[in-house]
């Protein structure tokens, strides 16, 4: 949570109560959207995590309901047997969760599914957030199929605020590799979301980089969200028991 | 061409691309819907053809007149979509047709659930459809390896004039892991398919079929693509890894419990445990000859599956009685961690008290 003097967090430029995360498939809003929810709430907010994926069976950021449980932070997903569907289930009290952000320490974190598909369950509700309060942020990561270019990041953005019915605030720059990630790729997915930027008019809120790498990229100007991975494969979870629940994934 | 980040579901779909195949035909389920859904994004965009059969029975017979007027093809599907394609599987292999068939593996029987498993294999080695037939097995447990793999899938379909599949759990489908194609084959490039019903201007007529009612025929045919299926043996792959100077537990697995295993091997060295793993590659043909090489090296032998235990049949048959094979699996989408196994490799080598 320390950053070096003069340099900002990710938390200190986002002021508004509800934030989205909405961009292609797999371009890493469940992690970041979990990363952002426990930064919140170790400075002291209320938290809620809706997980709106409708889209992607597995990886979700629900499987981190144990861990943001011992937090304090709410979880708003489908429970019983329907928390493990791909279904389009949307509970009752995502709209409750949305419409509940006048508290000035409550925070309403986000989580769309992938592309205009998963952006399209937000739009659904979209009349209920307060759109001056409200930040609908567009994940970007290059090296992801369909995000390589300038062309298919545009086309997805609109396709994206169509079915959200909402104009995106932000953009975070979010290009990795996993394991693999190295600062300059992280540097040249940083440049990509500033073209965009350029293009579009719409500023670029953050830069997310696995926590190793933030030493690296110190110089770098635009605030900074270190990642520490929750969703995890099996065979890279040391023990049982982080993800809570015996379940598979 | 640049690393990308990529699901073993859309990894699969590139590399098929990447194979020269223009052609997909198949139906959606969990969890390997990012299989069509990337082929009906990339195909249009390389000259291809995408079909979203009304299920998987159409699905598979398609590939049957796709494959049989010579092009590369495949499909992909889940357990039980696999189920509904296995008549159009038997009359592939009996009609000698290469196609590449992914399953992407979920809990069952029936429609079980929609988290990973391993317990197609007897379906997928065994037979699974009617007649004496076999697949050509192929079982990746990284996405690069998925990828790789279905590039050799479409090459060894066409050598065999067989079909061959990619068995997958559906962590390997979901996982999302760095990817490189380091070589791109065009549809132009392949060879020719001289048995391939392609218009018989000038030639004698090719016929594709899977009905024999002379019974000397039929037993002429089933012994010629058992023949077919002995010369496979040569195909056979394996990973064996922490395995050099013997260990005390061989670990045996595939696809994702082959990962699992892997960081169980770091867990329990620091417990002073030596656990080797032997990973077939190709599930049929078995590694057996290598499997057994490996075993000779270890003070015990553990199979370790997401199924209540089929691969272990093969595993035991291989051993034939050397050596006591124990068995841990995990069912219904519940993935054991590396913890439970080191756990169960401990049991097998603590001395009784």
């Amino acid at each position: 949570m320390t950053s070096p003097v003069g340099r900002r967090d990710a938390y200190d430029v986002l002021t508004a109560p509800v934030i989205i995360f909405v961009g292609h498939f797999g371009s890493g809003k469940s992690e970041i959207a979990l990363n952002l929810a426990f930064d919140f709430r170790a400075r002291g907010h209320e938290v809620s995590i809706v997980d709106l994926d409708v889209v992607k069976p597995y990886f979700r950021c629900r499987l981190a309901h144990a861990e943001l449980a011992e937090k304090g932070i709410h979880l708003v997903a489908p429970e019983g047997d329907r928390f493990y569907a791909d279904l389009p289930i949307i509970v009752p009290e995502v709209r409750g969760a949305l419409s509940r952000s006048d508290d000035g320490n409550a925070r309403v974190i986000v989580d769309a599914g992938g592309d205009d598909l998963g952006a399209r369950a937000f739009g659904a509700m979209s009349d209920l957030v307060d759109r001056a309060r409200t930040e609908l942020l567009f994940v970007v990561n290059t090296r992801r199929p369909f995000a390589e270019d300038q062309a298919g990041l545009s086309t997805m953005l609109r396709e994206v605020e169509t079915a959200a019915r909402m104009s995106v605030t932000g953009l975070v720059a979010n290009t990795h590799l996993m394991e693999e990630t190295t600062p300059e790729i992280v540097l040249g997915g940083l440049e990509a979301a500033r073209t965009l930027s350029a293009a579009t008019g719409i500023p670029v809120r953050f830069c997310a980089a696995l926590r190793r790498l933030v030493g690296s990229l110190d110089r770098v100007d635009c605030p900074l969200l270190p990642i520490d991975r929750h969703v995890l494969p099996p065979d890279k979870r040391p023990r049982r028991g982080p993800l809570g629940r015996p379940m598979g994934i | 061409m640049a690393k990308k980040l990529m699901k073993g579901c859309e990894a699969i779909g590139e590399a098929a691309i990447h194979a020269g195949c223009r052609l997909f035909f198949g139906y959606p389920i969990t969890p390997q819907n990012e299989i069509p859904e990337y082929m009906s994004a990339r195909l249009p965009q390389v000259g291809g053809v995408f079909v979203q059969a009304e299920s998987e029975v159409a699905a598979s017979n398609m590939l049957y007149g796709a494959s049989g007027a010579g092009c590369r093809v495949f499909t992909s599907s889940s357990s039980p979509g696999i189920s509904l394609m296995m008549e159009g599987v038997s009359y592939m292999a009996g009609a000698e047709l290469p196609v590449v068939i992914v399953n992407i593996m979920r809990g069952g029987p029936g429609l079980g659930g929609i988290l990973p498993s391993q317990s197609d294999y007897f379906q997928a080695t065994k037979g699974g459809g009617h007649g004496d037939y076999r697949l050509l097995v192929l079982a990746p447990s990284t996405v690069q390896e998925a990828a790789d793999l279905v590039i050799d899938a479409f090459d060894l379909a066409d050598t065999y004039r067989n079909p061959v599949m990619i068995l997958g759990d559906g962590l390997i489908g979901q996982i999302m892991e760095p990817v490189e194609f380091k070589k791109e084959i065009k549809p132009e490039d392949l060879p020719e398919k001289p048995w391939a019903t392609t218009g018989c201007a000038g030639r004698a007529r090719n016929i594709i079929n899977s009905l024999y009612l002379d019974p000397e025929e039929l037993e002429a045919h089933n012994w010629a693509i058992y023949a077919k299926y002995q010369e496979m043996a040569k195909e056979v792959r394996h990973e064996a890894f922490n395995t050099e100077g013997g260990c005390d537990v061989l670990i045996v697995a595939y696809g994702t419990v082959a990962r699992i295993t892997k960081t169980a091997i770091e867990m329990a060295r620091e417990k002073g445990l030596k656990i080797g793993l032997f990973r077939p590659i190709t599930l049929y043909p078995y590694p057996t000859e290598a499997l057994v090489k490996a075993a000779e090296g270890a003070k015990a032998v553990l199979v370790s599956e997401l199924s209540t235990g089929q691969m272990v049949e093969d595993v035991r048959a291989a051993i034939a009685g050397r050596k006591e094979v124990a068995f841990h699996g995990r069912v219904g989408g519940m993935v054991m961690g590396p913890d439970d196994l080191v756990e169960q490799a401990e049991k097998l080598v603590a001395v009784p008290a």
